[in-house]
């Protein structure tokens, strides 16, 4: 089951299984308790990211709209994930019209990407605050705290699946708090350094975009994949 | 019902089906990479728009994360062995999909199964590891596909899934049979060895009657009290075992009643618990699948593997129809003359009625099981009573016709032995009569 389809019961086949004598899986599978806690801690840590972000409230159209756009989206994920164990039949046309339209709203809540709505509103009422470069980093903190408990929580896997990137993890941080530490510098005066500033940041972006846009599998098969007579 | 045990014979039970091959990968962004890709252009978006540059740090750790995914090696192709822990079994029966991947490196692999119609997974349906096995049971007899196993492998880092998708093999299912414990028996056998006493005296083990000893006569089977009645010495004799052909009609015209317990689901499991029953007393016993007119048959046979070429053979004819050899000619191999005749049928196809006292007439001994358990509904309208009331009527028109030729017709409910139904017919031999 991929993230796409909506995750199931946070179980694996290991019960029946070993009930006939299967082969062990192993796996970075996790207990229900786990996967209870991981979707409590999406909620959570959501919720906590649209407060964040939206204290002090501003008045304005555009904020009330991108706040209400970044509860919409928390809720929904958290629903989403909280319901990912209702399986959804293939067949439903000799269903009765109320199952089917809970059927339509599962179906819906899993295709909507909300955390994408939820994650630029939430850095949208961030941009409507006054410049407080630490307040944007721990948002920043958050934000990839929830992404990676949303996806820990949406493929059944646990916290350790996460541990061979946590040396990224640390250089994340890092230049998240260079980040801010550059924010809080003195703005540069109007001019060609600001100028320059600019162009470097477009330039960062164009980079950037260029680095994750592409995203395919490299070419040529891989040293460990076993080959085949027939292939 | 009997215990379904005959696909775990040994040496019927089949190896599974071995198919390993490899499997072209499509590899595509995970939701995860999506989310973090939306963070980080639009991070940096608004530190170039509001010239913020704490914003061109909070797009960082995704930016970086994706950056440095898209260095992981991902193999392009798998090799992935599905096997079903048998290939035969009975409805009911508990079997096993064991699925292997080898060649995904340090990936994660996901397995999800996706049963087709009539297969009932027990249990999850999603595993992960290099190997998992999916445990099923198959709800109804047919050569029916088992479904497709869906198989995602993520990189370490999770941000690019792989999917693939793998047909799990074909599965023969095997009507559950009905229990049968008694046989029919004719009172003329043929002059072939079996395990049935027939009325001729011979090599058997039951009494028969005594007569007069003659010179080469057995010591031991003087009866000496006869011969002290009478005066001379008397032996005991026995009667001659014999065997019979025995010819088992499964008419699949119609599927009428509630899917599982309908006209042809017991039509199959009585002709399966017939054929057992028959081949456990070393009957020869052959099968004709009735459809529409035409046939599909298997001439009589003996032995254990028999049971299986008839099921197989009315597994086989349950998908077309209008195939095979015209009923009413059907040739001598697919029905021996003098052989007693099983048909499983709910009678509502007329050509079939006909066949069957076109049969009697013959001089075949015919038996008729009626597994008609189904009734058209009952409406209000008095049109529609008068309409069931005269279907019953013509269905007890047809029983009572066949009796008068010498068809008996019992009834079995699916539910209870066919030993019950047919007791009258056990008890004493059948009279095959012209």
């Amino acid at each position: 089951m991929t993230a796409d389809q909506g995750p199931q019961a946070p179980v694996t086949a290991d019960a029946p299984a070993a009930a006939a004598g299967a082969p062990a899986t192993a796996s970075t599978a996790i207990t229900m308790r786990e996967a209870v806690a991981l979707r409590v801690a999406v909620a959570l840590l959501g919720a906590g990211s649209v407060v964040w972000a939206a204290a002090p409230l501003v008045h304005t159209a555009l904020a009330s709209w991108a706040l209400a756009l970044a509860i919409a989206g928390v809720a929904a994920g958290a629903l989403r994930l909280a319901v990912s164990w209702v399986p959804l039949p293939e067949d439903n046309y000799l269903l009765p019209a109320p199952a089917r339209a809970v059927l339509r709203f599962l179906q819906a809540l899993r295709v909507v990407p909300w955390e994408e709505g939820a994650l630029m509103a939430v850095v949208w009422l961030e941009v409507l605050h006054p410049s407080r470069p630490w307040h944007t980093a721990f948002l920043g903190a958050a934000l990839i705290a929830y992404l990676l408990a949303t996806h820990l929580a949406e493929s059944d896997a646990s916290p350790r699946a996460l541990r061979p990137q946590a040396w990224l993890l640390a250089a994340g941080a890092a230049l998240l708090a260079l980040g801010a530490g550059a924010g809080m510098l003195p703005a540069a005066a109007p001019g060609a350094g600001s100028a320059l500033l600019r162009l470097v940041a477009a330039g960062a972006l164009i980079v950037a975009a260029g680095l994750v846009l592409p995203h395919g599998a490299p070419s040529g098969p891989p040293e460990s994949a076993p080959r085949t007579p027939d292939s | 019902m009997s215990e379904p045990n005959m696909p775990n014979d040994p040496v019927l039970r089949a190896a599974g089906q071995r198919s390993g091959r490899d499997s072209e990968l499509v590899w595509r962004s995970s939701r995860h990479a999506r989310r973090l890709l939306t963070l980080g252009l639009f991070g940096v978006f608004v530190a170039t728009l509001a010239r913020r540059p704490e914003f061109a740090g909070l797009a960082a750790p995704a930016l970086l994360l994706l950056a440095a995914g898209r260095i992981q090696r991902r193999p392009p192709r798998i090799s992935v062995r599905v096997r079903l822990t048998a290939q035969r079994a009975f409805e009911g029966e508990l079997i096993g999909v064991d699925v292997a991947a080898e060649g995904q490196g340090d990936c994660d692999v996901r397995w999800t199964l996706h049963p087709a119609h009539e297969i009932a997974p027990v249990g999850p349906t999603a595993a992960d590891g290099a190997q998992a096995r999916f445990v099923f049971t198959p709800e109804r007899w047919g050569k029916r596909p088992v479904g497709t196993v869906d198989l995602v492998v993520r990189d370490r880092w999770r941000l690019a899934e792989g999917h693939a998708t793998v047909n799990v093999p074909r599965l023969d299912c095997y009507p559950a049979p009905g229990q049968q414990r008694t046989t029919v028996v004719l009172r003329r056998l043929p002059n072939r060895l079996g395990e049935h006493p027939a009325r001729t005296s011979g090599e058997g083990v039951e009494f028969f009657g005594i007569r007069e000893y003659v010179p080469g006569d057995r010591q031991r089977s003087i009866n000496w009290a006869a011969s002290t009645r009478r005066g001379r010495l008397q032996v005991n004799t026995f009667a001659a075992e014999r065997s019979q052909d025995v010819v088992l009609i499964a008419d699949a015209t119609s599927d009428v009643g509630e899917p599982g317990s309908s006209a042809l689901d017991l039509a199959l499991r009585g002709t399966a618990a017939a054929a057992r029953a028959y081949l456990g007393a070393r009957d020869r016993v052959g099968v004709i699948t009735y459809q529409w007119g035409s046939a599909s048959w298997l001439p009589p046979g003996l032995g254990r593997r028999q049971v299986y070429r008839i099921i197989d053979s009315m597994l086989s004819s349950d998908s077309g129809w209008a195939r095979g050899t015209n009923f009413s000619r059907l040739p001598r191999a697919a029905l021996p003359p003098g052989s007693l005749v099983v048909a499983f049928s709910p009678l509502l196809d007329q050509r079939f009625v006909e066949a069957l006292r076109d049969m009697r007439e013959r001089g075949f001994t015919i038996l008729v099981v009626d597994v008609l358990n189904a009734e058209p509904p009952a409406r209000r309208r008095s049109e529609h009573r008068m309409a069931r009331q005269i279907w019953r009527m013509e269905q007890q028109a047809i029983r009572f016709s066949l009796s008068q030729l010498g068809v008996p017709v019992v009834h079995w409910d699916g539910e209870e032995s066919l030993d019950l139904p047919l007791a009258g017919h056990t008890r004493r031999p059948m009279v095959n009569q012209r």
